[in-house]
């Protein structure tokens, strides 16, 4: 099987400049695909739903107040997307009684500032890539590797055929490979 | 998922070496980051698309919507109680609140009589919502705290605008507001923004 091409309909790049320019339609798209990455990064650094949430909405608020001022040939639109979700999250955790301005990506001893914005900046887009999946190869590939269920199972769960978890698999996997590649250029 | 699987087993015994090469480099990035939080809550998503809505620009057209329903509204009640041309005798009426998805909007619901089950007789007259794609249709339905709680009807606008009748639940102090969206026939679980909102005065 070769590589299965990436259909995006709209860049996340265009649907910035759109939403600079008060489309409603484009960013409620750029909802629909960051807002999981977004909320995804706030609950691993702020470690609480409330405030994850909180600190979510924010992002979101401060992406159609400064969608204008996004500018393509600075940088990806995934990287401004980052940084923007990334202000936000920080200054939600400076809010925090205990004074810590910023908790880890991943509870480790180990790990300094450069391995945690590494760590964090792979995780955003790997879950970023996963929501420009078909629902049902993002389905699979969830479970594969989160939900602990064997393909078996997998195929159990979902009622289908497991050829046909394979065969999903393969195709998100390779179209994830894609949409990664494409977020590296 | 065990860190010694085989990627085979994933992808099936079919894959071509250079294939496998690719998906390898994923597979590995999938087994090194955290799991992606479950689905979005809907409180969040609407607390951030109206939220949004609320600091849109240009609010200009949708507060004239707004006023001009209120006119309409206050004009037809100058005289106390209004039936109208087919006989609906409304008692109360309530202008809606067009949101930045639907500016230019206008609606106005009227309560009239009870029927025999209990339930509030409604007569809806509403224009300027945004095209619906064919097949689908909007709804008028009851909120509690944000979230939907009851369905009054459905309907669609002919040349720009409807007059529908449709009943209300009959202990409209369960809820707190009106509200119409589209109504997708394809899926009906669709996350579709408020077009028109209005609070609920039982």
């Amino acid at each position: 099987m070769g590589a299965i091409a990436v259909s995006v309909a709209e860049t996340d790049a265009r649907l910035i400049e759109r939403t600079g320019r008060g489309d409603r339609a484009a960013f409620e798209e750029l909802y629909r695909r960051f807002a999981r990455p977004v909320l995804g990064m706030a609950l691993r650094q702020l470690g609480d739903n409330g405030r994850a949430e909180d600190a979510t909405q924010e992002t979101f608020a401060a992406i159609w107040r400064s969608a204008r001022s996004y500018r393509a040939e600075r940088g990806s639109a995934s990287a401004w997307l980052y940084t923007v979700a990334r202000h936000a999250i920080i200054d939600r955790a400076r809010q925090r009684t205990e004074a810590a301005a910023q908790v880890p990506d991943e509870a480790s001893a180990e790990a300094g500032p450069a391995e945690h914005a590494e760590s964090s900046w792979l995780a955003w887009s790997v879950h970023s890539a996963l929501e420009r999946l078909p629902e049902r190869e993002r389905a699979v590939i969830e479970l594969a590797y989160w939900s602990g269920l064997s393909q078996a199972e997998i195929a159990s769960y979902l009622n289908v055929p497991l050829g046909t978890v394979k065969t999903r698999t393969r195709a998100g996997l390779a179209r994830l490979a894609g949409i990664l590649e494409e977020v590296r250029e | 998922m065990s860190d010694s699987h085989d990627l085979r087993d994933l992808v099936g015994e079919d894959a071509g070496a250079e294939e496998l090469e690719r998906l390898r480099e994923v597979d590995a990035l999938l087994r090194t980051v955290t799991p992606p939080p479950p689905e979005i809550p809907a409180s969040l998503t609407r607390s951030v698309l109206d939220r949004n809505v609320i600091r849109l620009p240009n609010r200009r057209r949708a507060v004239l919507a707004v006023a001009l329903a209120a006119a309409l509204a206050a004009l037809s009640f100058a005289v106390g109680r209004w039936t109208d041309d087919d006989g609906f005798d409304a008692r109360a009426a309530v202008v809606m609140e067009a949101t930045a998805d639907a500016r230019g909007a206008a609606a106005v619901i009227r309560l009239g009589e009870r029927d025999s089950s209990g339930n509030w007789t409604i007569e809806l007259e509403a224009s300027g919502l945004p095209k619906l794609r064919k097949g689908d249709s909007y709804v008028l339905w009851l909120a509690k705290d944000g979230e939907y709680a009851a369905t009054c009807g459905y309907f669609q606008l002919r040349a720009g605008s409807a007059t529908v009748r449709m009943n209300g639940a009959y202990r409209l102090k369960d809820y707190d507001t009106w509200v119409i969206t589209a109504h997708s026939s394809q899926d009906s679980d669709a996350p579709t923004p408020w077009l028109l909102k209005a609070p609920v005065r039982a």
